[in-house]
């Protein structure tokens, strides 16, 4: 008798420990059908937002792909975010998968809150970077080191290494990180961003519709873009209207 | 204070325990599904769940915080079944526990409120059981 009483609590801890691994592996299997759009999310409020004629961004673009790719993947990324760190990579993997039948555009968000109060010279440290023709190796080494240089009170000598390992003129670099093209560019970005009620990072658009984060997953993503591809296959090529201009290759 | 006495009065306090950290699993396993699979979760009451949740807060070398949130909620479940069934002396080693548990709550709803200024409704109620968890081993401190 009690040997039994001393394995129930052992059993209850048992069956609670599966509950929550298959309650969670359960949830995790829904993940893959359509969610529900919660109300008030930026998911909804872009049904109303003309993306064609919103404020068009820095021009050109930094982007990927011919500007005559039928199908436009355009994301707004703020350097310090986790989620944008691991969604990017994926979408330059997809993009150059399709080679000239899909372009991505990089757009600047550095979100205004305390906790990535680095994000904004992040992104005039990428724009300077561009200026000298490494626009996407200065994203990637940012995105890579985002833990270092989130948290610290300056980044600027952390920025000026990656730089540095990069192979940047680095006074150059330093001198555009606070002049004002970099800076107008990246105010730009955002101001598009805004214009969007983009209100999160990533905010991922594919051919101007705001897709729900889990289609930026490799596969969901391919199926998106395969079927807009389907539907303007018998459609002449429409250039991204404001973003298509591209500032590198 | 005879231990059977002591053990009758922890019980009921470890009953309370049990059922607040079942409500703690399962908000941190809702929590670390969204994470992997990456959908936006519902956010009415606050807004902010997607700036919280994304936030350079969020996640401990790309591991969620609602992972580990979940690791805790169910150690301190287990030794308050454990205590709720006799085993008095884990009682104080839940206590331990949850009181490191609500600073760490503390300290992210500090975060919410100062540093990403946005709040996520189910830190937020994580953060309330924490706070509870903590109140009722306080209470059957007191209260023995």
């Amino acid at each position: 008798m009690s040997e039994k009483k001393s394995s129930l609590p052992v059993a209850i801890i048992g069956v609670v420990l599966l509950a929550a691994v298959g309650g969670g592996a359960w949830l995790y299997s829904q993940g893959g059908k359509p969610p529900v759009k919660p109300a008030g999310t930026n998911a909804n409020k872009t049904q109303n937002i003309d993306y064609n004629t919103a404020s068009p961004g820095a021009e050109p673009a930094w982007s990927k792909g011919s500007n005559n790719a039928s199908v436009v993947i355009e994301e707004f990324a703020d350097l310090a975010c986790p989620q944008c760190a691991k969604v990017t990579p994926i979408l330059h993997e997809v993009r150059s998968s399709y080679g000239d039948k899909v372009k991505f555009i990089f757009r600047q968000f550095p979100l205004e809150i305390p906790a990535h109060k680095n994000a904004y010279d992040a992104a005039r440290a990428a724009e300077a970077a561009g200026m000298q023709g490494k626009f996407w190796e200065m994203e990637n080494i940012l995105f890579k080191n985002q833990t270092l240089w989130q948290p610290v009170a300056d980044p600027r000598p952390l920025f000026e290494d990656y730089a540095k390992q990069i192979g940047l003129n680095v006074e150059q670099m330093k001198t555009d990180m606070i002049g004002m093209p970099a800076t107008l560019r990246v105010d730009a970005d955002k101001k598009r961003g805004k214009a969007l009620d983009v209100n999160s990072t990533p905010s991922v658009y594919l051919s101007g519709k705001l897709l729900e984060l889990k289609d930026t997953a490799s596969e969901n993503l391919k199926k998106l873009i395969d079927a807009e591809l389907a539907k303007n296959s018998s459609a002449p090529a429409v250039p991204a209207t404001n973003a298509s201009s591209s500032a590198s290759q | 204070m005879n231990e059977l006495t002591k053990t009758t009065s922890f019980v009921k306090f470890a009953v309370i325990a049990v059922i607040l950290s079942l409500g703690g699993i399962a908000d941190a396993v809702y929590l670390t599904v969204h994470h992997y699979t990456g959908e936006q979760v519902p956010c009415g009451a606050t807004g902010g769940c997607e700036m919280v949740l994304s936030s350079a807060y969020a996640t401990v070398y790309g591991i969620p915080l609602a992972f580990f949130g979940a690791v805790a909620y169910f150690t301190a479940f287990s030794l308050a079944v454990l205590t709720s069934f006799g085993n008095v002396k884990l009682w104080n080693l839940f206590g331990l526990q949850v009181t490191l548990m609500a600073c760490f709550s503390a300290w992210l709803v500090y975060l919410q409120a100062y540093q990403i200024q946005e709040f996520c409704q189910y830190c937020l109620v994580s953060a309330g059981i924490c706070f509870s968890l903590f109140i009722t081993f306080a209470a059957s401190k007191i209260l023995k």
